[in-house]
């Protein structure tokens, strides 16, 4: 008993002090590390294809002199593959994937316009996937067992299957080909024509994903549902709405954030499809088009990009983490 | 006016299975009632609905009147203000109980703040004060702390200061104990008492321990199977139970005195062990006598967490066990008892000294197939959760017959007859041995338990708080049957728990330990009737007593 | 620990179950139906995939072609029964493969634990960072169009999912007293893993694999459908929308929603026994 005052004594307000700090830094090392494995697969990837590196990166083209003496010049293929794989990432890390063999730009230029489109598709998704998702949760939870919650949880199912590629022709042969009312093709100019532009692709890329976190959020809500602090919760004489706001969907949070957290790469990579579905510009199409034209420099800018957006926003929820449960700044991983 | 008033009060479930069966209880104003059951009894059932919490899609008849109002099919205002105002709960699991994301302070005033609209500050001032009134150290440090930075024992005075925000007229308190280690079962009961007192609350209280029930309340209700058996002043149902199950209740509660309760303690095993010495390591009796067959000198494990301070669990404990004879080692969560245990049965690599068993050095691991078996057969172990230590997927019978056959190369139909053999040595019969763990009762699983361990005929064996998990009539059976056992086999035995009253009826030597020491060792009736060390009195005093009809105390120091 | 062992654990923390037993049966029929329609699809088809009717172009249903023609004059019908073979042997190789090395992996990380647990789990890290079709699109920028490369990639892609829910179950149950009683009695440390942990596992491990086949199924076509899979004139479900997409601006559906169709309802019944596995099995494993 008295030891255990004392430790209730110690640690107490260390939220974001000395462990804190290390946990963070912690996170940050092992993100580097990801990181850093990631791009030694994404680049020597290419070492797995047999025979001559020249004749790889020039598939489909024209092996001219010229050409592959620029392209030995230009990639270092001369080099040993660690150096090659040196100046790959020193150059990536200020911005320098290399040139383009189709468009005869820099990769990054390349990316960089098409870029826009996408972020704003997989952020409007993904606004429209919090909110459809959470609620569609939040509504299954609270009807636990009723036929709201049947309902609910077989629309999700339906809407799990529906791939985005079905998604996107069944919504421009509804929406635009046979209402008219949006466009069939392109991302429009400007921001508010962008957005209109969007809907329609936002929505198929969102379809699938909204019972990732509807469900999440159901399963995570009827777990603290059943939770005994809720009944103590109750039992005090506290309102149904104020025990499930502030005990039940604030403590359900975590899991909420996590899957969340998983969802963006997945978004970025599926954007692919609707991008290529919509015609939109954006580096999912870059991407297939590239894939297409053997264009593999872009290729592996556009993989190591989603790899990175997927390692850096897990890490940030990493980080969130403590402050959603303090349990785990203490690091005692019990639930 | 009586302040709690059920009568007939039953529920029915949403798929019909009736779950109460008619029950009434009263509690006066300033009144503490017990209510007693076993597991299933539908004892903290009844106590919820007093507050109107109810299992989702039940059915309730009958009556429920709470401080003038009905609870009963009462508006969702209505029972929230007699949540408020009239009556409060205090839960089992203080760690389930308080919302672990948000800080103490938050859990105190949160009603007092969203409810009565108090200003924060008054809030935080009545919070301190009943943080105060419950004796934690520091109340004000505690209102910005989590409650994972809580032991157990003071979470549950931060769940009552809780409870008392609401200034309630009836305290419902279900098994506020049960989680919590004897000493501080003490602690905590006679913060309850006090408060009781210095505000003249009723009191409900829910249990499963007669002894505490008696030990504070002044009445008793006894319930079994949704109904009430027995209801009557402490004392008289303590002392005079009227009902047959009541009756088998008392018999089945072990105590600390040698009453008749003890009849069920084995008849003297070999004796060679004489009156045993008291104080650690006091096995030095002249060696003419064939090896001990548990002998461990000087064993320690200490673990090093990373980042955090090492925690010694067993320091340099020293101990003998005569063939035939049966040790109780004895301590409170943390005591080391368990991983004594199981450094004995090999599961825990020890840091330093000696362990023998059967006269054979069995500190280093086992090398090879051969050793392991052979030190299988020199101890073997009953664990304390009956639920997890069988393998869900393999029958009773299966789980048997292949450590069998591990063991000793029987063919598949003789293993098969010889584990129906030793299920009906343990009570149970050939059908049993079909059946899968799920569908077997806590007693039932630790009867095969012990049947499998049997099976190898172990030189000790070693049961870890094995019947802490059952139910006070089960674990008198299966104490029956261990004992049992010891007369027929004479069956080494150690067995590790952290109650004393059930040590007296298996172990004729007792050992006490704290923090990873021994700190007393000696006869178990010696050592429960006159203990020398001030913890083992400690001990002893936390065990809650039926009060004497003048005294009130809990505990008497 | 990272998040997606968290994500899964969630994903499979219990639940209602709110398909009824006729549902169930449907979904197991209608997916027999499609296996059978896969592999007997040169008896039962009504034509030749890749015959084209040129008086019966972007026709739409009738006696001759119950689900119409395509662009191209195809039957409709006959292309679905013939792309059903790739568009579900894909995803059984897939589920298979990825299940077999997760499981094996898996119990290595968790019943060994130590310095392979942590080797395995950055590997596992830095895999997740891959998102399944990410690694197929890039397997194929690699390798060149086709099945194959994809499927491989998308095996290596789904193997830290099974793997990862292998480990934590398997640490799970290696805490648990069955455990420590095998031991006690003397038992191996091969037998317990393999005659005992693994089985207890495996269970919930094949019915979260069952729910990986519809995600695998959907990216499998929706590669078909960027044109980097099954290549036309082959006949599959995604190639098929791809082909029939420059069709939909001048109205004629049909060519892109009847394969559409044929994904979602083979998803929506794979998904329904996942679920409803996942849902049994749940039960009787305490979390």
């Amino acid at each position: 008993m008295a030891a255990a005052q004392a430790a209730a004594g110690s640690g107490a307000h260390g939220r974001f002090t000395g462990a804190g700090l290390r946990r963070v830094a912690g996170k940050l090392g092992g993100l580097a590390l990801t990181l850093f494995l990631a791009s030694l697969l994404v680049f020597f990837s290419r070492f797995l294809v047999p025979g001559d590196p020249v004749s790889f990166l020039l598939r489909g083209r024209k092996p001219s002199a010229e050409a592959v003496a620029q392209v030995t010049a230009q990639y270092g293929l001369d080099l040993p593959p660690w150096q090659q794989y040196l100046d790959w990432v020193v150059g990536a890390l200020h911005g320098d994937f290399g040139r383009s063999l189709q468009f005869r730009q820099d990769v990054a230029t390349v990316i960089g316009d098409r870029l826009p489109v996408t972020l704003m598709l997989v952020v409007m998704a993904g606004i429209g996937i919090a909110v459809v998702g959470v609620g569609a949760g939040i509504v299954a939870a609270l009807n636990r067992g009723k036929a709201l919650d049947r309902v609910t949880l077989i629309g999700l199912t339906v809407l799990s299957a529906i791939p985005s590629f079905v998604g996107s022709i069944v919504l421009i042969s509804v929406f635009a080909v046979q209402l008219g009312w949006f466009p069939t093709f392109g991302s429009g100019d400007g921001f508010g024509d962008m957005v209109y532009h969007l809907v329609l692709p936002s929505i198929a890329l969102a379809i699938v994903f909204v019972v990732l976190v509807g469900k999440v959020t159901r399963s995570s809500m009827v777990e603290q549902l059943g939770r005994e602090h809720v009944e103590v919760a109750t039992s005090r004489g506290l309102k149904r709405g104020t025990v499930i706001r502030r005990h039940v969907f604030r403590n359900a949070l975590g899991p909420i954030l996590t899957v969340s957290g998983v969802l963006v790469a997945g978004l970025i990579v599926a954007s692919t499809i609707v991008e290529a579905a919509f015609g939109l510009s954006g580096i999912g199409s870059l991407l297939v088009q590239s894939v297409d034209r053997l264009d593999f420099p872009v290729v592996q800018a556009i993989v190591m990009f989603v790899v990175t957006a997927f390692v850096v926003v897990n890490a940030v929820v990493d980080v969130l983490e403590p402050v959603i449960d303090p349990r785990s700044a203490a690091g005692a991983g019990a639930r | 006016m009586s302040l709690l008033d059920i009568r007939n009060l039953t529920i029915d479930l949403a798929d019909g299975r009736r779950l109460l069966h008619g029950i009434s209880l009263g509690v006066a104003e300033g009144e503490t009632v017990g209510l007693v059951g076993e597991s299933g009894s539908g004892k903290s059932l009844t106590a919820r609905a007093v507050l109107g919490l109810t299992p989702t899609g039940s059915r309730l008849d009958g009556s429920v009147m709470l401080d003038g109002h009905e609870v009963l099919g009462a508006a969702a205002r209505e029972v929230r203000a007699l949540r408020r105002h009239s009556a409060a709960m205090i839960f089992q699991d203080p760690r389930a109980g308080i919302n672990p994301m948000r800080t103490l302070g938050d859990h105190l005033t949160e009603t007092l703040r969203l409810c009565d609209g108090l200003p924060a500050a008054d809030a935080e001032a009545r919070a301190l004060d009943l943080l105060a009134a419950v004796r934690l150290p520091r109340p004000a440090d505690h209102l910005t702390q989590y409650p994972h930075e809580f032991s157990g024992g003071m979470l549950q005075r931060v769940m009552i200061a809780g409870a008392l925000t609401s200034a309630p007229k009836l305290l419902v308190c279900d098994e506020p104990t049960t989680a919590l280690d004897v000493t501080t079962q003490a602690e905590i009961m006679r913060v309850l008492v006090e408060q009781r007192e210095g505000r003249g609350m009723g009191m409900l209280l829910i249990t499963h321990d007669l002894a505490l029930a008696a030990s504070v309340c002044d009445r008793l209700v006894v319930m079994r199977a949704g109904r009430v058996e027995e209801e009557g002043s402490a004392m008289r149902v303590l002392v005079a139970p009227e009902a047959d199950y009541t009756r088998r209740l008392v018999a089945a509660t072990p105590t600390l005195a040698a009453g008749p309760a003890a009849s069920a303690e084995p008849p003297e095993a070999p004796t060679a062990s004489a009156p045993a010495g008291s104080g650690p390591g006091s096995s030095d009796a002249p060696s003419a006598a064939p090896a001990p067959a548990l002998s461990v000198t000087g064993l320690s494990k200490t673990y090093r967490p990373r980042g955090r301070p090492p925690v010694i669990a067993v320091a340099d404990a020293s101990f003998e066990l005569e063939r035939g004879g049966a040790l109780a080692v004895v301590g409170e969560s943390g005591s080391g008892k368990s991983t004594l245990a199981r450094m004995i049965v090999g599961l825990e690599p020890s840091d330093g000294g000696t362990l023998s068993i059967g006269g054979r050095d069995r500190a280093a691991g086992p090398r090879g197939r051969a050793e392991r078996l052979e030190r299988a057969r020199s101890v073997q172990m009953v664990f304390q959760d009956p639920y997890l230590s069988l393998d869900p997927r393999v029958t009773a019978g299966r789980s048997i017959e292949e450590a069998l056959r591990l063991h000793t190369r029987m063919p598949r139909a003789a293993a098969r007859n010889r584990a129906v053999e030793l299920l009906e040595r343990v009570g149970l019969t050939a059908e049993h041995a079909a059946a899968r763990p799920r569908t077997l009762s806590g007693g039932q699983r630790q009867r095969v338990a012990i049947a499998r361990a049997l099976a190898i005929e172990p030189e000790v064996l070693v049961m870890d708080e094995a019947t802490s998990a059952l139910d006070v009539s089960v674990q008198a059976q299966v104490l029956d049957l261990v004992a049992g056992l010891r007369r027929e086999r004479g069956l080494t035995l150690l067995f590790i728990s952290h109650d004393l009253a059930v040590v007296r009826r298996v172990c004729e030597q007792t050992l006490v330990m704290r923090r990873g020491e021994v700190v007393e060792r000696g006869a178990t009736a010696e050592l429960l009737d006159a203990p020398r060390h001030p913890y083992t009195r400690l001990l002893l005093d936390s065990v809650p007593r039926p009060a004497a009809p003048a005294d009130s105390v809990v505990a008497p120091r | 620990m990272t998040t997606p062992t968290l994500a899964m654990r969630v994903l499979r923390a219990p639940r209602a179950s709110f398909i009824g037993r006729p549902t169930f049966t449907v979904a197991v029929l209608v997916l027999a139906a499609m296996t059978l329609g896969a592999v007997f699809a040169p008896a039962i088809a009504p034509y030749p995939p890749d015959a084209p009717d040129f008086l019966a172009v972007n026709a739409p249903p009738s006696p001759a072609h119950w689900l119409g023609t395509d662009g191209l004059g195809r039957d409709l019908l006959s292309r679905l029964l013939y792309g059903a073979r790739t568009a579900l042997l894909g995803p059984l190789l897939v589920v298979i493969g990825s299940t077999a090395v997760g499981m094996l992996l898996g119990l290595l990380a968790g019943w060994r634990g130590g310095w392979i647990d942590a080797a395995l789990g950055r590997v596992f890290d830095v895999l997740f960072a891959f998102p399944s079709l990410l690694l197929a699109i890039m397997a194929v920028a690699l390798f060149g169009k086709g099945l194959v490369a994809p499927v491989i990639a998308m095996s290596i892609a789904y193997a830290p999912f099974v793997a990862r829910l292998t480990r934590s179950l398997v640490k799970a149950e290696r805490t648990r007293p069955y455990v420590a009683a095998y031991r006690v009695a003397g038992f191996g440390g091969a037998f317990i893993a393999f005659r005992s942990v693994l089985p207890n596992v495996t269970p919930i491990v094949g019915a979260q694999s069952t729910l990986n086949f519809g995600y695998v199924l959907a990216e499998l076509a929706g590669l078909s459908f960027l044109g980097l899979g099954v290549q036309p004139p082959t006949p599959d479900w995604g190639a098929m929308i791809n082909e029939a997409q420059a069709g939909i601006v001048g109205g004629h559906f049909l060519p892109a929603i009847v394969p559409a169709v044929a994904v979602v309802i083979a998803v929506v019944a794979v998904n329904i026994i996942g679920e409803e596995l996942s849902d049994r099995i749940g039960g009787g494993a305490p979390a």
